[in-house]
């Protein structure tokens, strides 16, 4: 099989606030000009990279706010976040943990750091990924899936702790907790130095690896400190992932949803005429109700 | 850049290219942050604001320093005092950013400029004059007898995106009713519209 090579190492940029509570890299779209065709499936992703938040007697966060058309899955490293939904969905996640939200038909939301935890304070640390969804599932049931730690799916590759937690879709025969209306592998791998890992993907992929903790070598060739972005190139399926130090690595890949995107804040949809669809809907309560 | 000025610019007025690089030639323009002010009460202002980006507000502080909300301008909107602009008295109102705005500053001799270039743009500005006199009217009648749903859906209807951009306490305000009743017109039209199946 061909090797999948990296296309670009994408360094992280300015940092800014969402709401209060997280102080995030943009790496997709970003400035770097990953579109969201480019990384289709995922039109967005957050990271907020290891960073101290002092005792705080208010959670910090973001408060409501709609989203419509896809998927917002948080990924947790440090830190305690509060969830809750107009849908009912809702709960606390906290390291290791992976909240997948589906927006689908809209729903309303907030996500604080957790009460007790924000009271504390303490080194934070998470992604945020949007993932499209289809015309076809874009006017779906919203939905809600929680997988903590302790359910995640994992491939052992050594006793001194290096592993490949699957969150969805599928690596060496281990299966995601995680449902998709798409082909989309999310994994966690923490490999310890020197170890190192091979990953066999669709060729076609939109596929993308950001390293969490550490530092890697691709394929023997790049580089790829922490909290850069390695962007594979369309061609080829098997890339290997080897760890310089201690490292986290998270792997993005999907199949491409080959539909006209149009984006407009927090809605997702086909067509202009569906995001002001959207905005309508919101405005009038289309999407419940939830306090501050 | 000023893609939204020129693109009002060629259909109210039907500018060409080089008519467009012929009136804006010394066209002023400038970048606001949220929270600047472009008007203060007691100011005199000499020129409309077109918003090429962004979002301004015009609003009066009561005596007791209660904030009035009169209009909400975002991308494509106009936004002045009158009295001052064309009457050229000191302003009552304030005119500040609530986003980082870029806007065009519209003064007579700009529109002398235009209107000599394309004879149809005065009747296009008479139009904008008489559009604006009606919102005026529509915005009277309402704040004097509509309840604060219908404010609230005419609110909507008219800047469907602001919902998302300006805090409840400022549409509130635009509304003429308390932030507290905001929140019982969206509670009670989600239970009416929410359809959790």
């Amino acid at each position: 099989m061909a090797t999948k090579q990296i296309e670009r190492v994408i360094a992280p940029e300015s940092k800014h606030f969402v709401g209060d509570g997280f102080l995030v890299y943009n790496m997709i779209p970003g400035s770097s000009g990953l579109t969201m065709q480019r990384m289709s499936p995922f039109i967005m992703l957050d990271y907020n990279a290891p960073y101290y938040f002092p005792p705080s007697d208010t959670p910090k966060g973001v408060g409501v706010h709609p989203h419509r058309g896809f998927e917002t899955v948080t990924i947790a490293y440090k830190g305690k976040v509060e969830h809750h939904d107009s849908s009912g969905g809702g709960g606390v996640i906290e390291e290791g943990d992976v909240q997948w939200m589906t927006a689908a038909s809209g729903v309303l939301h907030k996500e604080f750091h957790e009460k007790e935890w924000s009271k504390k304070g303490g080194e934070f640390q998470m992604v945020q990924l949007w993932v499209n969804l289809p015309a076809a599932h874009k006017m779906s049931k919203p939905g809600y899936q929680a997988i903590t730690d302790a359910q995640m799916q994992r491939y052992k590759i050594d006793e001194a702790g290096s592993e490949v937690k699957v969150i969805s879709g599928e690596y060496m025969g281990v299966k995601g907790a995680a449902k998709t209306f798409t082909p989309v592998h999310l994994y966690n791998a923490t490999l310890k130095a020197g170890v190192s890992a091979t990953f066999d993907l669709p060729a076609k992929y939109n596929t993308a690896l950001l390293v969490i903790e550490g530092s890697v070598t691709v394929n023997g060739t790049h580089k790829v400190p922490a909290n850069n972005l390695g962007l594979f190139a369309n061609g080829g399926e098997t890339f290997a992932v080897e760890a310089t130090t201690d490292s986290v690595v998270l792997i993005l890949s999907g199949e491409p949803i080959d539909e006209p995107i149009a984006a407009h804040g927090p809605f997702v949809m086909n067509t202009r005429q569906e995001i002001m669809e959207a905005f309508h809907d919101y405005n009038v309560g289309k999407f419940g109700y939830l306090e501050d | 850049m000023l893609d939204n000025f020129r693109r009002f610019l060629e259909q109210k007025a039907g500018l060409t290219a080089e008519q467009f690089s012929e009136v804006t030639a010394d066209l002023r323009t400038a970048r606001f942050k949220a929270g600047e002010i472009l008007l203060r009460q007691g100011d005199v202002c000499d020129h409309t604001f077109f918003v090429e980006e962004g979002l301004l507000r015009l609003y009066s502080i009561s005596d007791n320093g209660k904030e009035h909300i009169l209009q909400f301008a975002p991308e494509n909107w106009f936004i002045s005092d009158r009295s001052s602009a064309y009457f050229g008295e000191p302003s009552e109102y304030f005119i500040d950013a609530i986003e980082d705005t870029t806007v065009v500053f519209l003064d007579k001799e700009f529109l002398r400029k235009v209107s000599d270039a394309s004879p149809s743009f005065r009747s296009s500005n008479d139009y904008l004059l008489h559009n604006h006199i009606r919102f005026l009217y529509k915005r009277v009648n309402m704040l004097i007898s509509d309840t604060a749903e219908q404010r609230y859906l005419s609110f909507i209807e008219l800047y469907p995106d602001l919902t998302l951009r300006v805090p409840q306490w400022m549409i509130a305000s635009y509304l003429g009713i308390t932030p507290e009743s905001l929140s019982r017109v969206r509670k009670e039209l989600a239970r009416r519209n929410f359809r959790k199946d």
